[in-house]
């Protein structure tokens, strides 16, 4: 069992493959590649926070688990916050362990646009999320742990009559304690840092945490390994240099934001770097209501719809956020602003995530620093303006008094009669809170090597022993969670890779 | 001194009412220690402008050539009200984010969780798998 931490001591490893990054796709990877009987170390930026050093409130959140803060922005008319963590167990420790599988129309346009996968690809990607689903105990979120808000929800829109469904997640036993985003500290969620991280060290496998790498070392057009200098997650003091140097590849899945900046600080050259940045971003309406709600009892996400995925671009899904994320969503200051918190036990928060048209690219900053150049045009917003009409909509079938959408230029709450409002609200990006959580591209999969970046192998073009195994590949938004097409393809891309 | 115009800010963003503690009332110049000691750059350099632009734009507000700080209480409510919802997406934004790291402190107080029938949250560990 093998972890190093900070330290002020140098190290060098020898090992088959050394994986970047141990969110989603590294984890999944680097357990799979253990499992094949390679050597394996697992190299992440963040620190290793068992649960009983996961926070309580958002600011611990914010502190210890997030990327720098959360303050990752897109650069755009308007300024959205990326929200990833920097932990062993990567963005799978705050996030809410929705589960769903790889829709079968994205990997028909994969193969018809791109040049990608095809029927033994699909295949691979399914039989591996059967598996998975086994692994991680993907559950329906139970009826007792729903809570209010969920169930709500399904209520409206049954009432309204689209389509909808509980939550599928990897989580077992949820007792619905809404404490995702700080961590599940009551070990209900598998997020990685409890499943797969925990058995790359059990077959044998090293794990360096507090470890971001600086570069890929690449000799000729080989990756023959990666280095970089040990980080004190508090004081960010720099400790000492770590190299891991990989006989048989370097594979990278240090999320979106962050592997193709990796790749360009590598020297790693590719007309397309960076390009393909896709999301899915979001936001959310609060249905005020007669009696109390208390969305922070219950799965903090449990309920959902995809009935607009593929027509309109958008999917559902319930919310739930602590006082201290309300305080600064709603509008206003002061007496005002309190005034209108104390309606929090009666709010529940239900979000519209867009399946967006918009290309954004990433770009390494002269100081080394990720920017994300990214905004919606117009058809985006008018998806995000569909999404919160229906939201709306669905709140007062559900039997809400009122609706807080937050919606810069529009009254602070609307009646059922004013639903109108929202459906001419403003275009302007500027008039909306959003968050971007699901993110695609940086280092797109393509048939053709001049027009992406790597193969649907994770091969890099143009260089040996370079893999990307995390959501970097996609070449696509999905319509849906991503986590399952991410593990997918990271187990694919290993199994491959073991099998060559 | 820049803690102190902050602190001044956020007293005004989340008094004390009738419902609710204040601001004030939660230990608020440790919490900006803290946060100074612990938050990235990028976050303290945000939070050093919003806070100098909420001080430095009654003018723009309640057209009164004065630093808020200087203001009545009542002025400072309305400055700050005017502010957060202003019409220019650049001056708004830098003091959302002193709005949000005030609520950080304001809305994880054990008597405001209380209020909302959560139990106070136990204390953020900070610790990390040292081996
Ligand atoms: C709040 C939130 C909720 C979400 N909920 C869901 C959900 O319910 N279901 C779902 O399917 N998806 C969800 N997502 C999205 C999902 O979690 C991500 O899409 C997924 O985790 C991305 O996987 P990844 O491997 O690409 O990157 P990540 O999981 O982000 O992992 C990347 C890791 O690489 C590390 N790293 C970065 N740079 C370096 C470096 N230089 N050296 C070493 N390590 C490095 C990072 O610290 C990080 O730990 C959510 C996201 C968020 C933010
Ligand atoms: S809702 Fe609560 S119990 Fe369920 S997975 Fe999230 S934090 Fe854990």
């Amino acid at each position: 069992m093998t972890h190093h931490s900070f330290s002020d001591r140098n190290l060098e490893l020898d090992v088959d493959y050394v994986v970047v990054g141990s969110g989603a796709g590294g984890a999944t990877a680097a357990s799979f590649l253990a499992r094949g009987g390679a050597t394996v170390a697992l190299v992440e930026a963040g620190p290793w926070r068992d649960p009983a050093d996961y926070p309580s409130s958002t600011y611990g959140a914010m502190r210890d688990l997030f990327d720098d803060w959360g303050v990752g922005i897109t650069r755009g008319r308007a300024l959205w916050p990326i929200v990833q963590a920097s932990c062993v167990g990567g963005t799978t420790v705050i996030n809410s362990a929705i589960c769903v599988r790889t829709p079968a129309d994205v990997m028909v346009d994969w193969e018809r646009d791109l040049g990608v996968g095809g029927e033994a690809f699909r295949d691979a990607i399914w039989r591996h999320q059967d598996a998975l689903e086994a692994e991680l105990c993907a559950t329906v979120v139970p009826h007792e742990a729903a809570g209010l808000s969920n169930l709500r929800a399904a209520k409206g829109a049954n009432a309204i009559g689209y389509d909808n469904h509980p939550i599928t997640r990897y989580a077992k036993g949820c007792t619905g304690e809404g404490q995702c985003l700080q961590g599940c500290s009551s070990l209900r969620k598998q997020s990685l840092n409890l499943q797969f991280v925990p058995e790359v060290q059990q077959r044998g496998g090293a794990v360096l945490s507090c470890a971001p790498v600086e570069r890929v070392i690449v000799e000729g057009r080989r990756a023959v390994g990666v280095t970089g200098r040990f980080r004190e997650p508090v004081t960010r003091r720099l400790g000492a240099r770590f190299t891991v140097r990989a006989k048989k590849g370097v594979l990278l899945a240090a999320s979106v934001t962050r592997t193709a900046p990796l790749l360009m600080a590598s020297g790693v050259r590719h007309p397309l770097l960076g390009h393909g940045f896709r999301a899915h971003p979001g936001t959310g309406v609060f249905g005020v209501y007669d009696d109390a709600v208390d969305m922070n009892r219950g799965a903090t996400q449990g309920w959902a719809s995809t009935h607009w995925r593929t027509d309109v671009g958008m999917k559902l899904e319930t919310l739930a956020i602590p006082p201290e994320m309300v305080a600064s969503r709603l509008a206003g200051s002061g007496a005002l602003l309190l005034e209108r918190l104390e309606e929090y036990r009666r709010m529940a928060m239900w979000c519209v995530a867009v399946r967006a048209e918009a290309v954004g690219r990433i770009r390494r900053g002269l100081f080394g620093e990720v920017n994300v150049s990214y905004g919606f045009g117009r058809p985006d917003m008018e998806r995000l303006r569909k999404g919160l009409v229906v939201l709306a909509q669905t709140h007062f079938a559900a039997g809400a008094r009122k609706v807080v959408p937050g919606v810069y230029g529009l009254p602070y709450s609307l009646g059922p009669d004013e639903i109108g409002l929202l459906e001419n609200g403003p275009l302007d990006p500027r008039a909306y809170i959003l968050v971007t959580s699901h993110l695609f591209g940086g280092t797109c999969m393509h048939g053709d090597p001049s027009r992406g970046v790597c193969d649907d192998q994770g091969r890099v073009h143009g260089y040996d022993g370079l893999v990307i195994a995390d959501a970097s590949v996609i070449p696509s938004t999905l319509g849906v969670n991503p986590q399952h097409t991410i593990m997918a393809i990271a187990r694919l891309f290993t199994e491959r890779l073991l099998d060559a | 001194m820049i803690l102190w115009l902050a602190r001044s800010a956020m007293v005004t963003l989340y008094p004390r009412t009738d419902a609710f503690p204040g601001i004030e009332d939660m230990d608020l110049d440790a919490y900006l220690l803290d946060y100074k000691r612990e938050c990235a750059t990028v976050m303290w350099i945000g939070f050093v402008l919003g806070t100098l632009l909420y001080h430095l734009t009654p003018l723009l507000t309640v057209l009164v050539p004065l630093p808020a700080f200087a203001l009545s209480e009542r002025l400072q409510a309305l400055h700050a009200e005017r502010l957060v919802s202003h019409p220019v997406y650049l001056v708004r934004q830098p003091v959302f984010l002193l709005k949000m790291v005030a609520g950080l402190r304001w809305g994880s107080d054990p008597r405001v969780r209380e209020r909302f029938a959560l139990a106070p949250y136990p204390a953020d560990p900070g610790t990390r798998r040292l081996a």
